[in-house]
């Protein structure tokens, strides 16, 4: 008895496990690459031709968006349904879904889930190996790369597993998605906030704290690249993380160098969750702090007219300013490749990623956009914080081909320097500890 | 050596009560936390000292008249879909355990044996095992997403946990039963009249356990709600509190929605301590 239910229960399962993705993504994206062939036009702005909508009608569709960006998403699909008088659309609901989960709550069950989903550059990759992705139509995929900024659209290109081919996978959102410097003006000046050693002089000066998470990979990962150490996607393999080129001598020095500040300005620097920040701040135990886009608003509030944004500053390795490198992520719209409409699923996510929704989405919501032209608007540019992000994206890596193996590796890399007996100036330590870090990455330990 | 017999009993029960305070503390400490954070007015996430600055009410005003419009966070609306699924599959599950229990201790049957074990085996399978099978199961059903599956899956499968209850009614003397049978009774006469009103505390424990299961579960809900946030328990809405999109404005909330949690569990706990206690008293035969 116990034989046979277990059998049956296992069988059950690799049957889910199985039926979950793949299967039909061949047919929606060919259904999708058909649509482009239908129509001569060009699509630009946002808007095409009616005639790619094919036989599709008595349209219903599901889109996810995170909580604040709710009601904005379904004033734009109002737009949308109205910019298309002749088709007939049943119902398009928009959801509440956090963008951190998407790629979980898509890949457990795709048939439920939305056909048009926002997620993050890093997630892509899941998606992709799930086959839950729709590839881009190949009608938008000239507007696209013409109108959004080109870390975007080249990290949302990935090689096909088969054809080799190059694919675009998703519809570029956001630049946002990274962290950067925020400051209490009171504390720390605009200029002092260019230099790591001004910042911790300043905190330490004040009596206050600077929080800089050293345990989370995604933070800590700024110590290893702003020494040269920077990932390049993978190697040929398809799973072994590539670094770039480095120079060992000068990744030492600047790991060093960190190490250094953080000894010397012991219970000043802070090793602490970010989601601290805003508090820190709202209590005065706070001078400046890495923070993340998506704290910002708690943060503005906290400090109000004395909120400071800035992008990372530098570190003095040798007698040398040298620019903290971050990493930085970007938010995506990708269309589910089960979906029942896939021409209207990628007719409406090129309209969600326009520069008309992109542009509505920075006034309202504060996110920061991808495309060009909207990057370049008096809005974006007054804004302190779009500014700050947008400069910190110009000295990052995108957070998109990334190894499960990174984050654990680079949090204790953070941990080790920041750890009470780490001693600063023992070069051949550091010198391990690094080679560590990156065989650890490449999962060679 | 200390001889004198006072002064060890006073070295070793102070000994004894430190350790037990210091146990008390520790255990203590994280609802105290949690009870005195909920009231906190200042600050977004967590704060750096224990006792908070300002005390308000705010957090719990919000938790409750805040939810409507856009905002997916509706913790009134969680908390009365956990009550509902609570209630019917507690009202569903104290049935079928007390009738399983029941049939398994009194009557004799061919497979009786054998089926005991096979509910003993099935329940030693850990849950979560099966729950990929089951959310399946239940999307050929058109069931997810919706709180009847909830129910199905907390009350369907709970005759199986009948060891306990079936342990007690084979405490009951079948003198009872036979003294019934005399009289005319049959058996499901026998199970409500005579068995059931001795076994206050049983039923009380079923109906504790069932209740409170519905408050904790988190992974099965989590799996079988999915995006719909409407339709969300208290378990994975305050889950969804805590996610880096909501920390920021809803960590306070959260506490506030933790401390209204334990709620009815108590209420119900406090009515049902009267009968308990009635019931161990009160219950087996005199004489």
């Amino acid at each position: 008895m116990k034989k046979v239910l277990a059998i049956l229960l296992a069988g059950m399962m690799t049957a889910t496990a199985f039926a979950g993705c793949g299967g039909s993504g061949n047919a929606s994206s060919s259904g999708s690459s058909n649509s482009s062939g239908g129509s001569s036009a060009k699509a630009s702005g946002g808007k095409v031709d009616e005639a790619m909508f094919g036989d599709e009608t008595n349209i219903s569709l599901k889109v996810w968006a995170p909580d604040k960006g709710v009601s904005l998403a379904k004033e734009q699909i109002e737009t949308f349904k109205k910019m298309y008088p002749n088709i007939k659309f049943k119902n398009i609901e928009v959801v509440a879904q956090g963008e951190n989960d998407a790629a979980t709550q898509l890949v457990n069950d795709p048939n439920k889930a939305a056909d048009v989903f926002s997620f993050p550059s890093d997630q892509l990759n899941k998606l992709d190996a799930a086959k839950c992705l729709s590839p881009v139509s190949k009608a938008f995929v000239e507007d696209i790369s013409a109108v959004n900024a080109e870390g975007t659209v080249k990290a949302a290109t990935l090689k096909d597993s088969k054809t080799k081919e190059e694919v675009l996978y998703a519809y570029p959102e956001t630049n946002d998605n990274g962290y950067y410097l925020v400051y209490d003006k009171k504390v720390v000046s605009d200029d002092t906030a260019k230099t790591l050693e001004g910042i911790l002089k300043a905190c330490k000066d004040a009596k206050k704290e600077f929080v800089m998470d050293c345990g989370n990979g995604f933070y800590s990962c700024t110590f290893a690249f702003t020494g040269g150490a920077v990932i390049d996607g993978f190697e040929d393999d398809g799973e072994t993380q590539k670094f770039k080129e480095y120079d060992e001598n000068e990744a030492v020095d600047t790991l060093m160098a960190f190490a250094k500040l953080m000894k010397e300005y012991k219970g000043t620097w802070k090793s602490q969750d970010p989601a601290q920040i805003a508090s820190g701040f709202k209590n005065g135990t706070l001078g400046a702090g890495v923070d993340g886009s998506w704290n910002s608003v708690a943060d503005k509030e906290a400090l109000g007219d004395n909120f400071g944004a800035t992008k990372l500053p530098t570190i003095n390795v040798n007698g040398k300013d040298k620019q903290l490198i971050s990493m930085f992520g970007y938010k995506y719209l990708g269309v589910n490749a089960k979906t029942k409409f896939p021409r209207t699923a990628h007719i409406l996510a090129y309209y969600l990623s326009s520069e008309e929704c992109q542009q509505q989405r920075a006034e309202k919501i504060g996110w920061g956009p991808s495309n060009t032209k909207v990057q370049e608007t008096d809005f974006v540019k007054n804004d302190v914080t779009l500014q700050a992000i947008a400069a910190q994206s110009k000295n990052a890596v995108a957070q998109v081909n990334i190894q499960g193996t990174f984050w654990q590796a680079m949090g204790t890399l953070g941990n080790e320097m920041m750890k009470d007996g780490w001693k600063p100036d023992d070069k051949a330590a550091t010198k391990k500890l690094l080679q560590t870090t990156i065989a650890d990455v490449r999962d060679e330990g | 050596m200390i001889k004198s017999y006072k002064a060890r009993r006073i070295i070793s029960n102070t000994l004894i009560y430190i350790i037990l305070a210091v146990m008390c503390i520790i255990w203590v400490s994280p609802f105290a936390y949690l009870l005195l954070h909920s009231f906190r007015g200042e600050g977004y996430v967590t704060v750096n000292y224990l006792i908070p600055h300002e005390f308000t009410f705010d957090n719990y005003i919000k938790l409750f008249m805040g939810a409507g419009g856009d905002a997916s966070i509706n913790f009134p609306r969680w908390f009365l879909n956990t009550l509902v699924v609570a209630i019917f599959s507690c009202i569903i599950s104290t049935i079928s355990v007390l009738a399983v229990s029941y049939t398994l201790s009194r009557l004799r049957f061919g497979a009786r044996k054998k089926l005991m074990n096979v509910g003993m085996i099935l329940g030693m399978f850990p849950g979560f095992m099966t729950m990929i099978a089951m959310y399946y199961l239940l999307d050929a059903m058109h069931l997810t997403r919706t709180l009847v599956a909830l129910v199905i899956c907390y009350s369907c499968g709970a005759g199986l946990g009948f060891q306990i209850s079936k342990g007690f009614f084979d405490t009951i003397p079948r003198a009872l039963d036979e003294a019934a049978t005399i009289d005319g009774a049959n058996k499901n006469q026998i199970f409500w009249k005579i068995i059931l009103p001795m076994s206050k505390p049983i039923v009380v424990y079923t109906v504790l356990t069932s209740f409170i299961g519905p408050w904790c579960d988190f992974i099965l809900a989590k799996i079988i709600m999915g995006d719909d946030r409407a339709n969300y328990t208290v378990a994975i809405g305050l889950q969804a509190m805590t996610t880096p999109e909501f920390i920021q404005a809803y960590y306070k909330q959260y506490l506030a929605g933790s401390v209204c949690v334990a709620v009815p569990i108590t209420i119900l706990f406090l009515k049902m301590q009267k009968y308990y206690v009635e019931g161990v008293t009160a219950g087996g035969v005199k004489g």
